[in-house]
């Protein structure tokens, strides 16, 4: 037999020995899927790569050069007239092939998008949040706000909408969402000067109560949260936002609580700029769907334990 | 036709350069696509509000925060629509940051404000409980360096064509609404700190912190008023 032979045998089964002896140190197959896919294809790469180095080595011996050269002739150096290799052409016709179609429809057409991703992604949950919207129990919608809450309100309102404190003056940074208190400063000032940050349409007009005393008792029945007895010029007042203070849908807020219709009014299309600081226009993050629910939360009192 | 080619150098050579020149075309041109143009909206920073971006690179904000929105649902929930590339044209350099150890800034105008940066950058764990953020007291009193900014505003527009309108030379810049609006720079040092000095007035007119309003009213602009600038500028 031919050296080479013998040689191949020899290093394929000191190679294939190695092998063992390393996975026997490392612990074995333990009967695991990935260690063994990862033997066999050690076997296969041992066999195949002494398959091959042996076979061209022996080519190499015994190979003569034979064969019609081209016309070409280089400086004395020629070339056979070789067939093409079958795999290789037919490998070269399939990459024509797939250029053709990668230019044309590939790339243009079929390539991955992550914009296109993201808008199916949007439309596929927008469509079955709108599906389960449909039919939520209040109990459920009040959980959904409080999730919008948490992220979009919380770091301003406080986690239970109680508001903060500034950390100079102790004084909140933002409304506690839970009870509506007007300030009697405040009251007054509207009162004077209109006001045109909630949303509403038209606002408030200013001066409807022109004197200073009346103008003082509106604002200290107000403030109180509408308690007492109800001063006469309050009816003025009681035209838009209800003569209980309950306000009016889409005409004018509360002022005896933050209902629905504030919270959504406010949040599609008012900025409220007051003593305390500026709210900002959440309505460019928030959809449609999520103002509804995150009002239903704070109507409800964000402080409120929530049923199950 | 390679026979004829490999007998003719110079024609080879023009070859060659054909070849690789479509490659060349291939990354040139697409930067003359209009989604390569300045996002419509998109506005160069004023005086204040660059001198607020300074301090946001000096202080290195962006180790901690991105600014990069990117097209996931889960982000753009929480931060807005996403970042598109023309909303960069005017960052030197762009701060995407590639750490999110807070959350991403890059439209933090829109539901962050004025009072409630004032007390987060003095007080972040009074304000988000738990927040590992630092703070930074000292920008309530260093001053801003506004000359820097003024001087980064020239060397954009002479050299990058920034659309920063000066003196009498308009150059309007589209709006999403179909209107337009200019960025005015000044025509000398002095009035680029008059015109961040009134910008800054606008600022503390909503902050609470009475030094800070001294300070402003004595025509100095404390740091935190620039940066304040700059965060709202974020949308
Ligand atoms: C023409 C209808 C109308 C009348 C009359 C009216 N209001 Fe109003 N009021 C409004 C509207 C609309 C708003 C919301 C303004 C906004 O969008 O900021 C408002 C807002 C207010 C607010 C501020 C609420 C807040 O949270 O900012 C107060 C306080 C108030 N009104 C008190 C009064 C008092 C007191 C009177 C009687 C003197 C009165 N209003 C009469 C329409 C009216
Ligand atoms: C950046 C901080 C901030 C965020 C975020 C924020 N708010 Fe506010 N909000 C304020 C401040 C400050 C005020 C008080 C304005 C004033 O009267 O001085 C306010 C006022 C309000 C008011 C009106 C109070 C009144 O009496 O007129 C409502 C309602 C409200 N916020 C609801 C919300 C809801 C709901 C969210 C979440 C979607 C939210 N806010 C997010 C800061 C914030
Ligand atoms: C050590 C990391 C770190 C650094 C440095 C840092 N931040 Fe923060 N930042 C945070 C974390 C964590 C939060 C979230 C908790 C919070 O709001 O305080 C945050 C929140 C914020 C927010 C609120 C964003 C939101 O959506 O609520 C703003 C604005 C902000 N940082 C600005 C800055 C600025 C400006 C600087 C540079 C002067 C800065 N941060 C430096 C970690 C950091």
């Amino acid at each position: 037999m031919n050296k080479i032979y013998l040689a191949a045998i020899v290093t394929t089964l000191a190679m294939l020995g190695f092998t063992y002896v390393a996975m026997d140190i490392k612990g074995g197959l333990n009967d695991d899927i990935v260690n063994q896919l990862a033997i066999l294809g050690a076997v296969v790469l041992v066999i195949a790569t002494v398959f091959v180095v042996t076979k061209y080595v022996r080519q190499m011996q015994t190979d003569k050069a034979t064969g019609d050269l081209t016309e070409e002739n280089w400086d004395g150096i020629g070339e056979y007239m070789n067939e093409m290799p079958f795999g290789w052409s037919v490998i070269f016709l399939l990459t024509i092939i797939w250029g053709l179609w990668y230019w044309t429809a590939g790339y243009p057409v079929a390539a991955y998008s992550q914009i296109g991703e993201w808008n199916e992604e949007v439309a596929a949950k927008n469509a079955s949040i709108a599906q389960r919207a449909a039919n939520l129990t209040p109990n459920e919608k009040l959980h959904l706000g409080k999730a919008v809450f948490n992220v979009q309100c919380a770091p301003c309102h406080g986690t239970n909408g109680k508001g903060q404190e500034n950390y100079q003056t102790g004084d909140l940074r933002a409304e506690n969402l839970n009870k509506r208190a007007l300030s009697k400063k405040y009251v007054e000032k509207v009162i004077r000067e209109g006001s045109n940050q909630l949303g509403y349409a038209g606002g408030m007009p200013p001066m409807m109560l022109q004197d200073d005393a009346d103008i003082d008792a509106v604002a200290t029945y107000i403030e109180g949260g509408m308690k007492g007895e109800q001063p006469a010029q309050y009816a003025v007042c009681g035209s838009c936002h209800g003569m209980n203070g309950e306000g009016m849908d889409f005409v004018a807020p509360s002022l005896t609580a933050y209902n629905v219709d504030l919270v959504k009014t406010l949040l599609t299309s008012g900025t409220k700029k007051g003593e305390i600081g500026t709210m900002p226009r959440e309505a460019k993050i928030l959809t449609p769907l999520q103002i509804e629910l995150v009002a239903a939360f704070v109507a409800n009192g964000p402080a409120t334990e929530l049923e199950e | 036709m390679f026979h004829w080619l490999e007998k003719r150098p110079f024609f080879f050579a023009v070859g060659v350069f054909v070849v690789i020149a479509f490659a060349g075309l291939v990354e040139i041109l697409p930067n003359f696509a209009q989604q390569s143009q300045p996002t419509v909206g998109t506005k160069p920073y004023s005086t204040l509000e660059l001198t607020g971006r300074h301090v946001y690179i000096k202080n290195s904000c962006n180790a901690c925060h991105s600014q990069l929105i990117r097209p996931f649902k889960s982000e753009t929930d929480r931060y807005g629509s996403y970042s598109k590339s023309g909303e960069y044209a005017y960052d030197r350099p762009f701060l995407w940051g590639s750490k999110r150890t807070g959350p991403d800034l890059m439209r933090v105008g829109n539901y962050r404000t004025t009072d409630w940066h004032e007390n987060h950058m003095m007080d972040p764990i009074g304000t988000v409980p738990g927040s590992v953020m630092p703070s930074y007291p000292w920008m309530f009193t260093n001053l801003a360096d506004v000359d820097t900014a003024y001087a980064e505003q020239l060397t954009i527009k002479s050299v990058f064509k920034v659309p920063y309108s000066m003196g009498d030379e308009k150059i309007l810049i589209p709006m999403e609404d179909g209107t337009s609006e200019t960025v005015e720079i000044a025509t000398t040092l002095a009035g680029a700190n008059a015109a961040a000095l009134e910008e800054a007035k606008l600022i503390v007119a909503d902050m609470k912190n009475q030094d800070v309003k001294d300070m402003v009213a004595a025509g100095k602009i404390p740091e935190i008023v620039a940066l304040i600038a700059y965060l709202n500028s974020l949308k």
